[in-house]
């Protein structure tokens, strides 16, 4: 009995944490967006002045309207080339990234910004990966479980504690098989 | 009447009736217990191997011959294209592409008539009938909705020539592996599927799934490395990897059929996971066709444009029917899909397997849902959205962070467990390493947290892996007296399975540590100068000597214009590089970049040029992209270890054990 509720904790703590580690990922997940874009003026050695640094950082926020998950600062299109000019303008006169990010928004549609925004419909694309992780973590935690239950359940009937074993073959023997049949009722 | 055409299309029109002849002989043959029928229906199976074969040639008789009557031949290929770039237009396009996807299945289906079906007879008529009806929906879209052979109206003096974007050596090598990559996981499909509907549902077809799911496995994963480096050469924009739909398509079925090879080892062993391995295979297949046809139809490209292709619906008809059959098979036998063993301990290397299995079905579909949230959005609202690299980085960055952990937990943990002494023995070395390899890699600057975990979790699997072969070749050298490096290269030979495996990876960890590299410390410098002027990039001075025109005068290319830039560090020359932009004829909007890249083990100088004014003064821009050179590497170790892994491929199958033996004697 203690040994199946210690197994059962054992299984249990496993449980948790394959759901702790699958959350730290899934919190871990937000500062590496600078991974894939480095967007902060990284090397002391880009020549880059200042704001040409800043216009890379916006660039790379956004996507050419024309190409399929382009980044703007490296098209070559004359519509992107225009889109360059006017990031240097706006910043030029102060704006922040957000509102020249939302001026093309306004101008292009949704599709020009690279990084899609956490709110609204496109909620649901983060419901369904939370949804998968957690389905996948339940699903293999279940199957891990069950198969080890099982185990158990199978380990226990099949191996009767060895002081037993001898007493039960005596009875057996002497008494037909009511020995097994009350085996079989105990389970 | 143009000849090649008629023949073509009658090579394709009969291979439509073999093939579906070939699943209605298994079907009655096997009704009517008629060998004679089964034998009918694996020849119609070769038959239309060899009739798409014809079909192939026909298409590739009239590129060469510049048969611009026929429409396709006109709008991918042109009379000044080279022979070899011509191999590219034969499976470009749509009705192209669909021929070799077709043409190479029929081959990998004909091969495995031959090969496996003889082996199976409990099976066999399942496997015939599954393999006709696939090759019947394929071969009925290439009739009747995207033939390769429909006539031009007029006939032009010309053809339009390849896509700009494809004119390139790598195309000739990149979407052949993909494409048969996509095609390969047909053949496990078709043994889950005839193991499904015969009721044999041992370790029978897996054993002979093994070997056609390891070629699909490295068939794909060099179709996917090719895609990353042709990406990295032609495309110009300083990356490998886009998380494009089309890059999403083809990774998506590698990753359950990774899976599959890993799980498939628990059922082998120990009779276990029966329907999840079931599962893998069906998703690998459902996902190749789903992939292929969405970038094919134009799907991503547009939700409008996708209704209106007779193609696309098609498609979506054929991919439902195969997931609905799918589900219906496996519920049907999930009665008899019962474990014949069980978990003996949750610290074992089974543990690991499964849990690794399921990480990868989770990634899957986390690709999946990004790839198709744009789509969803336009249907649902009309509003088009971008799901790329910053969304596919956060998601699935942690993800293969923790595959590489489980990595190592499931080459140190031992089948079956073991006493948790035991484990504490074995995960304490790995352990030491994992937290002195975090620490000192935060000391050097590391600071983002899921590059830091991915990094010393791939020299963590380094390190566990090379431990396995030094622990092997010490062994082999105690029991046969022979020296080192004769042991280390002789204990891949003892079992190539698992040392094939243990160098997948090995190159699976180098490629994420490539990765990490290159996308957490990449500099960009951008600069606008004019000929004899010079700009500082990552330390090196690139030098602009000047503008240079070149015309090849081959593939529709127009002209080349190339920026000689000398580069240098400290005063010492290190390169010419001549980045620049191809025009082409036909397509005057559509110029494309000339990469230049300067390679060494340290850091690829990655540069390419924007465009130039009048006055030659070119806008330039330098990637320094770290560590690249260990991608290649990594994937070069990897496609060695999937080669080698074939090994035992071969010599564990039981061949003579399996030929229809007298009932009660099946093989264990």
């Amino acid at each position: 009995m203690t040994s199946r509720t210690l197994g059962g904790m054992r299984a249990g703590a496993i449980a948790v944490a394959l759901a702790g580690l699958l959350g730290t990922a899934t919190l871990l997940a937000g500062p590496s967006v600078s991974a894939q874009t480095p967007t902060t003026p990284l090397p002391s050695a880009t020549p880059a002045t200042p704001s040409e640094a800043e216009a890379l950082a916006v660039e790379h926020e956004l996507l050419c309207p024309l190409c399929v998950n382009e980044r703007l600062d490296v098209c070559s299109l004359a519509i992107c080339n225009d889109m360059k000019r006017i990031v240097r303008e706006r910043l030029a006169e102060g704006a922040s990234a957000e509102e020249i990010i939302q001026f093309f928004e306004q101008r292009y549609g949704p599709k020009v910004r690279a990084d899609l925004p956490r709110r609204g419909f496109n909620l649901i694309l983060f419901g369904w990966v939370g949804g998968a992780l957690l389905a996948t973590a339940a699903a293999a935690t279940f199957v891990l479980l069950s198969m080890r239950r099982a185990t158990r359940r199978r380990a226990a009937s099949a191996a009767p504690p060895p002081d037993d074993a001898g007493l039960d073959a005596l009875i057996a023997e002497a008494t037909g098989d009511e020995a097994g049949g009350a085996e079989r009722g105990a389970r | 009447m143009d000849v090649t055409a008629t023949l073509g299309a009658s090579a394709l029109v009969t291979a439509l009736a073999a093939a579906f002849l070939a699943a209605v002989a298994a079907t009655v043959g096997h009704a009517r217990r008629q060998p004679r029928l089964l034998g009918a229906g694996r020849r119609a199976i070769e038959a239309t191997a060899v009739l798409t074969t014809m079909a192939v040639g026909a298409l590739a008789y009239a590129l060469v011959t510049n048969d611009f009557a026929i429409a396709h031949v006109a709008s991918v290929s042109s009379r000044n294209m080279q022979l070899e770039m011509k191999w590219a237009s034969l499976y470009s396009g749509q009705p192209g592409s669909l021929l070799f996807w077709t043409w190479t299945m029929s081959l990998l289906i004909a091969a495995f008539t031959r090969i496996t079906v003889p082996r199976i007879p409990w099976a066999a008529p399942h496997a015939i009938a599954t393999a006709g009806l696939v090759l019947t929906g394929f071969l009925g879209a290439l009739v009747f909705l995207a033939s390769p052979f429909r006539l031009s109206a007029v006939t032009p003096p010309d053809g339009q020539g390849l896509n700009p974007l494809l004119v390139d050596p790598g195309m000739l090598i990149h979407p052949p592996f993909l494409l048969a990559g996509l095609v390969s996981t047909s053949v496990p499909f078709v043994l889950g599927t005839a193991a499904l509907l015969s009721g044999r549902l041992d370790g029978a077809w897996i054993r002979h799934a093994r070997g056609w799911a390891l070629a699909s496995f490295l068939v794909l994963s060099i179709g996917n490395l090719l895609g990353a480096w042709w990406a990295y050469t032609v495309l110009g924009w300083g990356g490998y990897w886009g998380w494009d739909p089309v890059e999403n398509s083809a990774i998506l079925p590698l990753l359950p059929i990774t899976a599959f090879l890993h799980t498939l080892m628990v059922q082998e062993r120990r009779g276990m996971l029966k329907t999840w391995n079931l599962v893998l295979v069906l998703a690998a297949f459902a996902l190749a066709v789903f992939g292929t046809f969405n970038v094919r139809s134009g799907l991503v490209a547009s939700v409008h444009s996708f209704a209106q292709s007779e193609v696309g619906a098609y498609f979506l008809v054929l991919m439902t029917v195969t997931i609905v059959v799918s589900v219906a098979l496996i519920a049907w036998r999930v009665p008899r899909l019962h474990a014949e063993a069980d978990l003996e301990a949750l610290a074992s290397r089974e543990t690991g397997l499964i849990l690794n299995s399921y990480l990868f079905v989770a990634i899957a579909l986390v690709i999946l849902g990004g790839t198709l949230f744009p789509v969803i959005s336009e249907l649902f609202r009309d509003i088009r959205v971008t799901v790329g690299p910053p969304f596919f980085n956060r998601v699935v960055g942690p993800l293969l962070a923790l595959v590489l952990l489980l990595i190592s937990l499931g080459t140190v943990l031992p089948w079956r467990g073991g006493s948790s002494r035991q484990h504490v023995r074995r995960l304490r070395a790995p352990a030491l390493v994992l937290v002195t390899s975090a620490i000192a890699l935060g000391t050097l600057g590391m600071r983002e947290p899921v590059a830091l975990v991915a990094t010393s979790a791939a020299i963590v699997v380094g390190y566990v892996t090379l431990r396995e072969f030094l622990v092997g070749a010490r062994g082999l050298r105690a029991a046969r007296s022979i020296s080192w490096p004769v042991a280390v290269v002789g204990l891949p030979g003892r079992d190539p399975r698992r040392y094939g495996g243990y160098l997948v990876h090995l190159g699976v960890a180098i490629i994420a540590i490539a990765v990490v590299g290159s996308m957490v410390y990449q500099e960009q410098t951008r600069a606008a100068i004019a000929p004899g002027e010079s700009f500082e990039a990552s330390g090196y001075t690139f030098r602009y000597e000047d503008l240079v025109a070149r015309q090849p005068g081959v593939n529709g290319i127009e002209v080349e214009g190339l920026v000689v830039l000398h580069v240098e560090r400290d005063g010492r020359p290190v390169a010419t590089l001549r980045p620049g932009r191809r025009f082409f004829s036909n397509f005057p909007e559509q110029p494309v970049a000339i990469v230049a890249v300067h390679s060494n083990l340290q850091r690829d100088l990655y540069v390419f040029v924007q465009g130039w004014n009048a006055q030659r003064r070119a806008e330039i821009q330098v990637f320094m992209n770290p560590l690249v050179t260990w991608l290649w590497i990594g994937g070069g170790v990897y496609t060695l270890g999937g080669l080698l892994a074939f090994g035992v491929a071969g010599r564990r199958e039981p061949v003579r054990a399996e030929i229809p033996a007298p009932a009660g004697t099946e093989p264990a």
